[in-house]
């Protein structure tokens, strides 16, 4: 069992503190890992073959449990009492938390797809925004090491939005389900392409993790490790260093910095009691989530940052993104009536659609600057409260033998597809402390300012029309029109739950808040290592990004505590 | 509920700006001994405690069940029987709603103390009310032709726009749906055959493909 005094005290257990604990531990640091949430066994606790039949409300979405009663989220969801957020008046901002040991990457889509170079240097590219303090050769070895820790399926098909990865990286993707297939076929009618998803989900075993077993849904977590959580994945191998200690219940609210201007601690109370603690190291890694990450920062004020740790160049709290997110459903006669078959596959993405529309947009013809891609999720999934949602629609008013037999036919051939697209990071997107809001603990909350632009809106009008063409090109129907302003279409941000910036990491300090390590400008041994850092968010699910960024920057972190 | 920690807590955290070392170490992680499941590490804090007798934000999912009482009156709970068995009657093998448990479901949805469920409470309560006002007698003493003859009617005057039966239609039969159709019988029926571990995955057969055109 460690002891004190600890080398690093990492804030949050998640994507990015789980992977800090599993690198520094390795690397012989003696680490303290922060975590407000309970713990959390995915070994004993997931209801891995719990069936819906016996589930409250067959596992329909509550405000308890937004993702079902099954769902791998502990102490979570969009509305937490006790720890309330204010929105700039005209605005919405969607907060989805999850206080247990691992944090979200329980609960993930666990799509895990490498930024290109043109996405880490979009900047460059339209004049939005900034670019990442690092270019893609310069980073693609930490997704590299990445995908080989995390357990990544997909293939290189040598797409330009899509960086092949080198051999060894990848494990072989199963091969696409039905509904998936249909869809290929579409792609292939539009000349548009559908390839193997890129997915946190073992095919082979790694590691001592067995592989997928196909079945039983993702979302509840994994008790075999096949999937990417932290606490299966990363924090075993932490453990067994014998260097780490984890302090669940652990609600962190402040840096403490000492005279010479260094990162002494960290103060954080006891959800349970209230009692309050502090706790000292040589280094100080924030991975507490984006929003969490900047209301610490923010909540840091001393006589050298009133205004908070990092905030001198004013980007503290600015540049807040989340990833557009647009949904269209489409009916498919050819899948009515089928014969029974297994198509659960490892019930996430088998395949995407990758952003095909570059030489357009290249070329300055459409209205919206960045890319999105398509998720395709449906199909002959176990049946579920919201699997009849379409019936009022294809079978309305309809009851007795031709209800039972509607609902055979129609069972397992709604399809649906999903835009997830790059939203462009605004100064004025931010968040700061509301001056009067607090949580149950007495901390200061954050207030959210994040609206769409125009650029938004025009992809998602694009999105809206471009998956229109994939259901009808692939023998579908529209389950209901599009609507006719994408206004009506696009999600409330935060929705997607890819929230990310607030810390921006850069080459300047004037307009940036950490270093490429995620190192704040001026605190030598304080770091960001979670999703704020982020100058600009491709339309890519952020948690690879977050383990290869974490990799990077414990890799500079250990070197410069080797050299004192 | 909070204001009093509210207030003490952000006090009590200006006091501890002393620094005081390490004092709670939960030792579930760092060392041999594991913390018990779910429920015996839970917060003791009231903040998660299902005042409104929901399950909560941290239940046992090996041991699901519903946390709320049941509120359909046994006359009720017969009417929600009678009218989900015309809406999903027995058809040769195929059982009738009201021997898979879809009265049960309904009274537990209804009696949810969620904003979905409270909303479908009051249009299938207040649709039972106005069903029974149109039917010869209680519904749950109908002759099955008289039930059969009031769904009828429920459905005709929803196709010609009566808004309010149309809902009581549309919610009524899509909690019974869910109701039927997520059993393990209502699973059969549809022809989902998943959840069987397997080392490999074959993808669809070809009569599949074959009907897909793909």
């Amino acid at each position: 069992m460690a002891a004190e005094p600890f080398d690093v005290i990492v804030v949050g257990s998640g994507a990015a503190g789980g992977t800090a604990a599993y690198a520094l531990t390795r690397a012989g640091a003696r680490v303290c890992l922060l975590e407000a949430g309970r713990s959390y066994d995915p070994q004993r606790e997931t209801p891995m073959f719990e069936r819906t039949a016996v589930a409250p409300l067959r596992d329909a979405g509550t405000p308890d449990k937004p993702f079902g009663f099954y769902d791998a989220t502990v102490d979570g969801g969009w509305v937490l009492p006790e720890e309330p957020f204010a929105t700039a008046p005209g605005t919405e901002f969607r907060w989805f938390r999850a206080r247990m040991l691992g944090g979200r990457t329980n609960h993930w889509g666990r799509v895990a797809l490498r930024y290109a170079d043109h996405d880490l240097k979009a900047f460059s590219r339209d004049g939005f925004g900034a670019d990442w303090p690092f270019n893609y050769g310069e980073f693609s070895p930490w997704y590299d090491q990445a995908e080989r820790l995390v357990g990544v399926f997909g293939s290189n098909p040598g797409l330009p939005d899509q960086p092949d990865s080198p051999p060894g990286c990848l494990q072989p993707p199963p091969v696409p389900r039905s509904f998936e297939r249909l869809i290929m076929a579409g792609g292939r009618r539009l000349g548009r392409p559908v390839v193997a998803s890129h997915t946190a989900v073992i095919t082979r075993p790694i590691n001592g993790r067995q592989a997928c077993f196909y079945a039983t849904p993702c979302l509840r977590g994994c008790s075999i490790g096949a999937n990417f959580q932290s606490p299966t994945v990363l924090l075993p191998s932490a453990r067994a260093t014998g260097r780490l200690t984890t302090i669940t219940h652990a609600q962190a609210y402040e840096i403490e910095l000492a005279r010479d201007g260094k990162a002494r601690g960290v103060h954080y109370l006891d959800r349970r009691t209230n009692a309050h603690h502090f706790v000292a190291g040589r280094a100080v890694l924030l991975g507490a989530s984006a929003m969490e990450s900047v209301r610490m920062l923010f909540n840091s004020r001393s006589t050298a940052f009133p205004d908070g740790i990092g905030a001198e160049s004013g980007w503290l709290g600015r540049g807040i993104m989340d990833s557009t997110g647009s949904n269209v459903w489409g009916q498919f006669p050819q899948m009515e009536g089928l014969p029974p078959f297994n198509d659960d596959g490892v019930w996430l993405p088998h395949v995407y659609i990758p952003w095909w529309a570059w030489p357009e947009q290249r070329a300055g013809k459409l209205p919206f600057t960045r890319g999105y891609h398509l998720e395709l999720y449906g199909g002959r999934l176990e049946p579920s409260a919201d699997t009849f949602d379409f019936f009022d629609t294809v079978s309305p008013f309809s009851y007795g033998a031709r209800l039972k037999q509607e609902a055979q036919r129609y069972y397992g051939s709604f399809v649906r597809l999903s835009q997830r697209g790059e939203m462009i990071a605004r100064e004025y997107n931010r968040v700061q402390i509301d001056p009067v809001l607090r949580d149950a603990w007495g901390i200061p909350s954050l207030r959210f300012d994040v609206r769409w632009s125009e650029q938004e809106l025009h992809q998602t009008a694009h999105a809206q029309q471009s998956m229109a063409e994939f259901i009808e090109a692939a023998g579908g129907k529209l389950v209901a029109p599009l609507p006719k302003d994408p206004a009506h279409a696009i999600l409330p941000p935060g929705r997607i739950i890819h929230e990310v910036g607030g810390a921006r990491s850069g080459a300047d300090p004037r307009k940036s808040v950490t270093n490429s390590f995620g190192r704040i400008w001026g605190v030598p041994n304080l770091y960001v290592i979670d999703g704020a850092v982020f100058p600009s968010s491709a339309h890519k699910n952020p948690t690879l990004t977050i383990v290869a960024f974490t990799l990077r920057a414990c890799d500079h972190i250990q070197r410069e505590m080797r050299h004192g | 509920m909070v204001d009093r920690r509210k207030t003490l807590s952000w006090l009590l955290r200006a006091l501890a700006l002393g620094a005081s070392p390490v004092a709670h170490i939960d030792f579930a992680l760092a060392g041999g001994a594991q913390q018990g499941r779910a429920q015996s590490d839970r917060r003791e804090a009231p903040a998660n405690a299902p005042a409104d007798q929901g399950y909560g934000r941290d239940p046992n999912l090996l041991h699901p069940h519903i946390t709320w009482p049941l509120t359909l009156s046994p006359e009720q709970k017969a009417a929600v029987a009678r009218l989900a068995d015309v809406f999903l009657p027995q058809i040769g093998p195929s059982p009738a709603a009201s021997a898979v448990g879809v009265p049960e479901f309904v009274d537990e949805w209804i009696s949810a103390p969620y904003p979905q469920q409270q909303a479908d409470r009051s249009v299938i309560l207040d649709g039972l009310v106005a069903l029974e006002r149109q039917a010869p007698g209680p519904i749950n003493r109908l002759a099955p032709a008289q039930v059969e003859a009031l769904v009828a009617k429920l459905q005709s005057s929803a196709v010609a726009g009566d808004r309010t039966a149309a809902r009581f239609f549309s919610r009524f039969r899509n909690v019974c749906l869910v109701g039927y159709y997520t059993t393990l019988t209502g699973v059969a029926e549809l022809g989902y055959v998943g959840y069987q571990p397997s080392a490999t995955f074959a993808g669809p057969p070809p009569e599949v493909l074959a009907r897909l055109g793909v």
